[in-house]
């Protein structure tokens, strides 16, 4: 069995946001990366996956070279090998564009399963899972929260999210692309010396397939939204701000 | 003039039209209504019969009826959408930014060679482009992004649009259509649907929620929260983070893929306001928000808002308000 599982780099959002100049990207400078929490629940799971299945775990690091970074901590949390997919920062948050990029990777590599996360932080399209299954003609199912495999290895059972709080089972061949909503536990930690070990010895495999060229997907404008910003704001330290919130919620019969 | 298209995929869940089915009408009936365009309600359903005579805000329904189509199987809708969406001339596609549309995101944009663009919050049409806007980056940006001539797919992000706006006073015609393709051998089969397992605590019917993100920062802070809930004659509630960490049960999540809630108070501690969450509680009737992030977008719908950290305020707001009752 042997699993893919794509971890892109997003913008930090806890981090403050600066816009470029043009006044429709972000400014690469200022912009503080990590792997989209998405895809680290999907590393999880895949993880999880190899514990059950003796499969091997192929991480592919999409980005910049901090992408090797996250490549080298998915390795420490028991990853097998990693492979390095460039793309320029114009082109982040642009799925049909990293569909395209890395769907030659994904199928040279003989996959039984793709995971990836359901959503990326700075995505303007939707469905970087859903393109990549379009493209390799295999089944897909998104917003999954757990899998199970048949040990034959042909067959995938996944509980997919519904609004509400329903969950879905549905049931796939394989190979096929999951788009991971959350894996069954919390993202493993590993220590960073582990990290740091793994950065040492890592062996990273970069894809060298020109990228076929498509149409993408830019933003026209970016604005920071805070600017709507419509609370009343409570100053002082913490004991004034509780004394002004039980005045609020006794005026309002609630406290 | 050639008369345009937007079609709206209804989403439905036993026999009952989704919200997000009404408010991607209201939205998208206000834009047809701006440049004349034609507005269908696009229903995939094994029975149509729990939508004949809905007073929707479209100028047609359009049911695709086949035994296959009762569960939101995406191979299902994958297959059949292409031919359905051809055959309608549709310029503008409306999906929910919901976990069913988002299935379907990826394999129509492909399939039919058309952006689809995520997160949409506010559209309109500017002479031939029409303009999206888009919450990203956990809602602290706005992308607006154009598109010109071709087909465009836009996800609607729940809570976008007044779902009373999806309705009207008269029913427009219905039409039923069997597939236009055999939905046999689908590589995806839908086997159940898991109803969620209400705990004792049940949020959506709670008065005063304290709701937690993130800046709680750890599991064992969760006591003095507790503490302050029960003071507060509440319960807690969370974002998806903090359950998917496995602090609170999946049936107090607040957000996409959990429960919708309109308490009278909606205390936010640490919560940055990510539209995933904030769909599920924006109408609450007084919400405060506690945030260390003066840009978190919780501020953005909160009545009321504090930058101290959460973990110093939550022993004295406990206290005072105990002094609060005391003096009653």
């Amino acid at each position: 069995m042997k699993i893919a599982v794509i971890l892109r780099q997003v913008p930090d959002v806890v981090e403050e946001l600066v816009i470029a100049e043009d006044g429709r990207s972000l400014a690469e400078d200022e912009v503080m990366d990590i792997t989209n929490e998405a895809d680290e629940h999907a590393l999880e799971e895949a993880l999880i996956l190899k514990a059950r299945h003796a499969a091997t775990v192929t991480a592919v690091g999409v980005g910049g070279n901090e992408a090797k970074d996250a490549l080298a901590a998915a390795v420490a949390k028991g990853a097998d090998d990693a492979i390095f997919v460039p793309i320029p920062f114009k082109h982040r948050g642009d799925n049909v564009r990293l569909a395209s990029v890395l769907s030659p990777a994904m199928k040279s590599g003989g996959y039984d399963l793709i995971l990836t996360g359901i959503w990326a932080a700075d995505q303007l399209d939707a469905g970087l899972a859903g393109l990549l299954s379009m493209r390799l003609s295999i089944p897909y199912v998104g917003g999954v929260t757990s899998i199970s495999l048949e040990p034959d290895g042909t067959k995938g059972i996944v509980r997919k999210e519904f609004p509400g709080g329903r969950l879905g089972v549905m049931e796939t061949s394989l190979p096929a692309v999951y788009g991971i909503q959350s894996a069954e536990q919390p993202p493993r930690y590993v220590p960073v010396s582990r990290v740091v070990q793994a950065k040492r010895t890592l062996r990273v495999k970069e894809q060298s397939e020109p990228p076929e060229v498509v149409v993408g997907m830019r933003a026209a404008k970016l604005i920071k939204s805070s600017s709507a910003a419509k609370a009343e704001m409570l100053p002082g330290d913490a004991t004034q701000v509780a004394e002004q919130l039980v005045r609020i919620l006794r005026e309002r019969g609630i406290a | 003039m050639i008369q345009r298209e937007v079609v709206v995929v209804a989403e439905h869940m036993a026999g009952e039209l989704s919200d997000i089915t009404l408010e991607m009408l209201a939205g998208a009936h206000e834009l047809a209504r701006s440049v004349g365009w034609h507005l269908t309600c696009l229903i995939l359903a094994d029975d149509p019969k729990p939508f004949e005579a809905l007073p929707l805000a479209a100028d047609k329904v359009v049911v695709i009826k086949d035994s296959s189509l009762g569960a939101p199987n995406p191979a299902a809708y994958a297959r059949v959408l292409p031919h359905i969406l051809k055959d309608l001339s549709a310029r503008l596609v409306f999906l929910g930014n919901t976990s069913i549309g988002v299935d379907l995101a990826g394999p129509l944009s492909y399939a039919l060679g058309a952006p689809a663009i995520s997160g949409c919050v506010g559209i309109r049409a500017e002479g031939d482009r029409i303009v999206v806007t888009s919450r990203i980056c956990g809602g602290k940006l706005v992308a607006q992004t154009e598109q010109g001539e071709g087909l465009a797919i836009v996800l609607v992000m729940p809570g976008s649009f007044h779902r009373e706006l999806g309705m009207r006073d008269e029913v427009p015609p219905l039409e039923v259509r069997p597939v236009p393709t055999a939905l046999d051998s689908l590589p995806v089969r839908f086997v159940e649907l898991i109803e969620p397992k209400m705990e004792a605590v049940d949020v959506r019917k709670i008065p005063i929620l304290v709701g937690i993100g993130r800046g709680v920062q750890s599991k064992d802070n969760l006591p003095s929260l507790e503490i302050l809930a029960k003071e507060l004659g509440g319960a807690l509630c969370a974002t998806r983070p903090v359950v998917d960490q496995g602090w609170l049960p999946r049936t107090r999540q607040v957000g996409r893929s959990g429960m919708t809630v309109k308490p009278r108070l909606y205390l936010a501690l640490g919560v940055s306001g990510a539209p995933e969450h904030t769909e599920g509680m924006k109408e609450s009737g007084l919400i405060v928000a506690v945030n260390k992030d003066p840009e978190a977008p919780i501020f953005d719908i909160a009545h009321y808002g504090a930058t101290v950290d959460v973990l110093e305020l939550v022993p004295i707001l406990t206290e005072k308000i105990k002094e609060a009752k005391g003096s009653q």
